[in-house]
């Protein structure tokens, strides 16, 4: 059981991680919803306990472990709210510069870079 | 014990009332500020108590330890929420002062007050890491913050990166609730000794890197030039000046006081890396046009020191990391308030920020560097007098650079026609402050020193 939640956990992550290095913003954001839910089972792989639900436990029989299902819980509103933020911030981009896609912002990036190189060079057109 | 509960609650409810409410009204603004002092005073009163009496510690829902969850004030966390809301503070009352441009700004800053006193007050893990993400998460929209093309790119960076350093912090949490069944912190520091050496490290290595992307330390340094220069100058106060005391807070707390075995095996490590991060920060902000850029690279140099300083260790390595931490942070929000401020005032405090990042008496700063070279003394690594003294040469050659080009530029005494004074006046406030903290530091000391004997000396 152990092996298959570290298993999922991989292949979660690793399907993130090269979602995260596309160009397109989306894509990026959905990579991040991979780790994530890979967070979220290795949080429930690492906890694992056989027994009964702890409510009303009967003395006799083992229970299970209730606190990393509060904590799963807790991690997954957590990614909801920020995987929110993270939409609301693409779609705000989208609106601003009309893209989705990384280079694109970038570019703008680079202009200011431009600006500086001449805001330099005069600095150096002064000193001579 | 009230005292904590309210101290948490206050910024809280302000916070959550303050967003539903329209940031760019005057009044708005001005109630952050409201908020935000109320907790800067809650905070100034539990620090006295805690230096009077010793540690405060609630139980939420009145259950015993180790099933309720854990707040505790101490003297490292009230050190660092102190700071923290000093600058949220000053970078409120500069916005409120110029009008806010967006509607959830206020509201946004006093969460993010509330997150990180939180953060700082708790002796919980996974509390930790619900604070944590509050704070984050109001990090994130406050990023945007100006709404332009580079605050957005900014704003997306930003979060795609911390966001992977909150998963792995995460799943380092998981880690400690594998290894040692605990959450509650002094539990976890009780039962580590008796954990597998591979194992302990693992888990330590996962939230080293975690506060390392926090930081902006050398090898995950990549997002933080983007991000602080693509942002607002008051946001990246912010984010320089109280978001990254999480990663300060987080190695000390962590490494000091919850894997100590560990920081002890990864000294050297930590030494070496934190050197890089001095060395490349110093020669690339020396290399930079841009103002905002420059402190930046200087960021990324100045955390270096903390890591050196931990990486010592014992009683006055961790004494100076917490007076470097604190310190730097309120140098990095004096200068990021002042890059687009002009006027002869801005200016001297500029200055003073800019003596005080070098370590050039009487700025605070010259302490702080004080205490890095006792450390390295004390260590006796020669090399490593010999790179603090290199950084912070540097350090004096790019301040006064950016110095000259921002105020110099145009031939105007204070580099153009002046701001609104009372813009001015706020800025020249926090000058006042770091320049009143080298002149009389014993407080300062005094509270850096205890934050360390809370480390050395367990969690008594």
């Amino acid at each position: 059981m152990t092996l298959a939640f570290a298993v999922a956990a991989a292949v979660l992550f690793g399907a993130g991680a090269y979602l995260l290095l596309d160009r397109d913003l989306l894509r990026v954001v959905g990579g991040i919803a991979l780790i994530s839910q890979a967070a979220a089972v290795t949080l429930i792989g690492v906890s694992l306990s056989r027994g009964r639900a702890p409510i009303d436990p009967d003395p006799s029989r083992p229970v299970s472990d209730p606190v990393p299902q509060a904590l799963v819980l807790t991690a997954l509103v957590i990614g909801l709210a920020t995987l929110a933020l993270l939409l609301a911030l693409v779609h705000r981009v989208v609106v601003v510069v009309r893209t989705a896609r990384r280079e694109e912002l970038a570019a703008q990036e680079a202009e200011h870079s431009e600006t500086l190189e001449t805001d330099q060079q005069r600095d150096r057109d002064e000193a001579a | 014990m009230t005292l904590l509960a309210v101290t948490l609650l206050v910024p809280w409810a302000a916070g959550a009332l303050l967003v539903v409410l329209d940031g760019r009204r005057r009044v708005v603004a001005w109630l952050g500020v409201a908020a935000l002092a109320a907790t800067l005073v809650l905070l100034a009163v539990l620090t006295v108590r805690v230096v009077v009496s010793g540690p405060q510690q609630l139980v939420t829902g009145g259950w015993p330890p180790g099933i309720g969850i854990v707040l505790r004030a101490d003297a490292l966390g009230d050190a660092f929420a102190l700071v923290s809301v000093l600058v949220l503070l000053t970078a409120a009352a500069h916005e409120a002062v110029a009008g806010p441009r967006a509607r959830t700004f206020p509201g946004l800053l006093v969460l993010l007050a509330a997150g990180l006193t939180g953060l700082f007050l708790t002796a919980d893990l996974f509390n930790f890491y619900v604070f944590f993400e509050i704070s984050m998460t109001a990090s994130y929209a406050l990023t945007a913050y100006g709404g332009a093309t580079r605050q957005l790119r900014a704003a997306m960076v930003f979060a795609a990166v911390n966001l992977l350093g909150s998963i792995i912090f995460l799943m380092s949490v998981a880690g400690t609730y594998h290894i040692t069944g605990a959450l509650g912190m002094d539990d976890v520091a009780a039962r580590m000794p008796a954990v597998g050496a591979n194992a302990g490290l693992l888990v330590a290595v996962g939230f080293f890197v975690a506060f390392s992307v926090k930081l902006g330390l050398f090898p995950f340094h990549f997002w933080l030039p983007t991000v602080y220069a693509g942002s607002r100058p008051a946001v990246a106060a912010v984010l320089s000046g109280a978001v990254a005391n999480i990663g300060g807070y987080g190695l000390l707390r962590f490494g000091g006081g919850l894997f100590p075995q560990q920081l002890q095996l990864a000294a050297g490590a930590l030494v070496v890396l934190g050197a890089a991060s001095i060395v490349y920060g110093a020669v690339l902000a020396t290399s930079r046009g841009d103002t905002a850029e420059t402190l930046a690279y200087s960021a990324i140099g100045q955390v270096g020191y903390v890591l050196v300083a931990l990486g010592v260790g014992g009683p006055v390595g961790f004494t100076a990391a917490v007076l470097y931490t604190l310190v730097n942070a309120l140098n990095k929000g004096l200068l990021f308030l002042a890059t687009e401020l002009r006027g002869r005032l801005v200016a001297a405090a500029f200055v003073i920020g800019a003596l005080s990042v070098a370590g050039v008496p009487p700025a605070v700063g010259f302490l702080g560097k004080l205490e890095l070279f006792r450390t390295a003394v004390t260590d006796g690594g020669v090399v490593l007098v010999v790179l603090l003294v290199l950084g912070s040469a540097l350090s004096l050659l790019y301040m006064f650079q950016t110095y000259q080009r921002t105020f110099w530029r145009d031939r105007q005494p204070g580099g153009g026609p002046a701001t609104a004074l009372p813009g001015r006046l706020i800025v020249a406030a926090l000058g006042v402050v770091v320049l009143a903290l080298g002149l009389w530091p014993e407080p300062l000391l005094a509270l850096s020193e205890r934050a360390a004997d809370v480390l050395t000396g367990g969690h008594a």
